[in-house]
């Protein structure tokens, strides 16, 4: 669980970044963390994991205050992933990679092993354990990067873009194993994101920042009905949506959308 | 309208110590054309995009095949530099492109290199700066710019020497989708008022669908589909692995035209499908 209680934020001497934000994510939620560039997104998401502290204002991580740690300390309750995969590889191997965290805990090698084993595998990746890292594809790196994090047995995790620069069938790949961590292992899944149809179709809770405030914080569905306009916080309905509320049916893909659409009587043939 | 920018013949194009990435590729680019390139990831794009800036064979070496003519001149034996003045190049990764500290200095930076007065320097550097919507930042140091307004000077440096050609490989890559939008409308503008032929790289095709006129679209380092926006699209949807290299809102359509049997308009915006379909459809299937 991680708490926000009346948070303010700015870097050094510069205009605040984070106001008065105060919000609560539960364990087990798939949260969109959804905003323009510069909105504030990345700051909140460091914030929960001690990598900068609140000016003003508390953050919880399960009941405790973090205001004293360190993203180490915190490292096996909240996992981070970075936006650049290249920027988190530090090692020779796959499985070295992810068995940099455990052994930076000191864990015992047969502790280790199995944690590494679980992560792999949790994300696909248990086949390429002996590969150089930088010679994986580039969604294939993003899975490692949440694999590494994985193998600290943290409780929530924090993907920032993680689909960015995938196609569509990676981009699926990607959620469909984070699905299934969030399903099966209820591991807190906090997705950065301005992909605005990955939002739609798996999280089930959005959390929006406009120029550092909190403006909207509730379910997905509400968000993209397809009425509200998005404009004004710098994002815009997914495509789908607005076509999907302009004839009040509920349709996630085109597949859904034309299967539910009837040709009017007369209509031209 | 028929003249060629770019020509690949029978092209075939492997890195040093990898794979064959592009097979045997026979591609027309139109003098005029706002060209979008889509594909899966690994389908061969960028490469594509570096062999027609010379880039690719100049600068990586590699093994290839075939002939890729720029504007009616062969890049085989061309420096990347002879090139630069007739096709400019934007790589998806654009930090590594980025080489000055001020703005202004950037612009210049290959300018100057061409050999240009400095008279004309500046004021290229003035108009650049005005037509990515960045008036009067000359001075301003790079860091104090974002990643957005950096792609975007990214752009204005290769828009400077004027060239005829420009090639964008996810240029919108760091943008929220309002930045991205206004960059892609920006480009329209300039596409238009310079009568330029522009070559873009997108993952994310919705955000061009109002401005493309011609597609290609690869596939496992061949072309799958290419030619006028429209044709390619309904090449594209007959192969079922790739349609969803598709703008979701031709999807809708050329799914329905299918489904029905029936022609939709070519839209190329949302308030266009959405008047056509509510003309002729009910949401039948409640749920």
């Amino acid at each position: 669980m991680i708490e926000a209680k009346a948070v303010n934020f700015a870097y050094h001497r510069g205009e605040p970044v984070i106001n008065d934000i105060t919000c609560k994510i539960e364990d087990g939620e798939f949260v969109a963390l959804l905003g323009h560039n510069g909105s504030g997104k990345t700051t909140l998401s460091r914030l929960f994991m001690a990598l900068v502290h609140p000016r003003s204002g508390d953050i919880f991580v399960d009941g405790d205050n973090i205001e004293k740690l360190e993203p180490a300390d915190l490292a096996h309750q909240v996992g981070y992933v970075f936006q650049n995969p290249d920027l988190q590889i530090l090692e020779d191997t796959v499985f070295a990679e992810v068995a940099y965290g455990p052994r930076c805990k000191k864990l015992s090698e047969t502790a280790i092993k199995e944690q590494v084993q679980a992560a792999l595998q949790a994300m696909g990746l248990e086949n390429l354990a002996d590969a150089y890292p930088r010679t994986l594809s580039f969604g294939q790196k993003r899975r490692l990067g949440v694999a590494a994090a994985l193998a600290l047995n943290p409780r929530t995790l924090i993907l920032d873009e993680i689909t960015n620069g995938q196609d569509e069938q990676e981009k699926d790949d990607m959620m469909d194993y984070l699905q299934k961590l969030n399903k099966e292992k209820r591991i807190t899944i906090i997705l950065i994101t301005h992909d605005m149809n990955i939002a739609r179709q798996y999280a089930k809770r959005a959390i929006v920042l406009n120029d550092g405030n909190l403006v909207f914080d509730g379910t997905t569905q509400d968000l993209y009905n397809g009425v509200r306009d998005l404009k004004e916080w710098g994002l815009t309905q997914p495509i789908m949506a607005i076509l999907s509320a302009a004839f009040i049916i509920s349709a996630p893909t085109v597949e859904d959308f034309c299967e539910k659409l009837c040709l009017k009587e007369g209509g031209e043939r | 309208m028929n003249e060629t920018a770019i020509k690949f013949t029978n092209f075939h194009y492997g890195y040093i110590n990898s794979d064959i990435i592009l097979h045997n590729i026979n591609l027309d680019v139109r003098k005029g054309s706002f060209t979008i390139i889509s594909g899966p990831s690994g389908a061969g794009k960028t490469t594509l995009c570096k062999a027609m800036a010379g880039i690719i064979p100049y600068y990586y070496g590699g093994r290839y095949a075939g002939d890729v003519e720029v504007l009616g001149v062969t890049t085989k034996g061309k420096r990347v530099s002879d090139l630069a003045m007739r096709i400019g190049l934007m790589l998806d990764d654009y930090e590594s492109q980025l080489v000055s500290l001020t703005a202004g200095e950037e612009i210049a930076f290959s300018l100057l290199n061409h050999g240009f007065a400095a008279e004309e320097v500046e004021a290229r550097t003035k108009q650049v700066l005005m037509d990515v919507g960045l008036p009067g930042r000359e001075n301003y140091q790079l860091d104090e710019l974002s990643g957005g307004q950096r792609q975007r000077l990214l752009l204005a440096s290769v828009l400077a020497v004027h060239p005829e050609v420009l090639v964008l490989d996810e240029p919108v890559s760091a943008m929220d989708p309002d930045g991205a939008n206004a960059l892609y409308k920006l480009l329209y503008k300039i596409y238009k008022e310079y009568n330029m032929t522009v070559v873009v790289v997108e993952h994310n095709i919705n955000f061009l669908l109002p401005y493309v006129t011609d597609m290609i679209v690869m596939n496992k380092g061949r072309v799958a589909a290419q030619g006028f926006f429209e044709e390619a699209a309904a090449m594209t949807y007959a192969i079922p692995e790739l349609r969803r290299n598709l703008p979701e809102l031709w999807q809708v359509k050329l799914n329905l035209e299918q489904r029905f049997g029936i022609s939709l308009r070519a839209w190329r915006k949302e308030a266009e499908a959405l008047e056509e379909l509510k003309e002729k459809f009910v949401g039948g299937a409640l749920g």
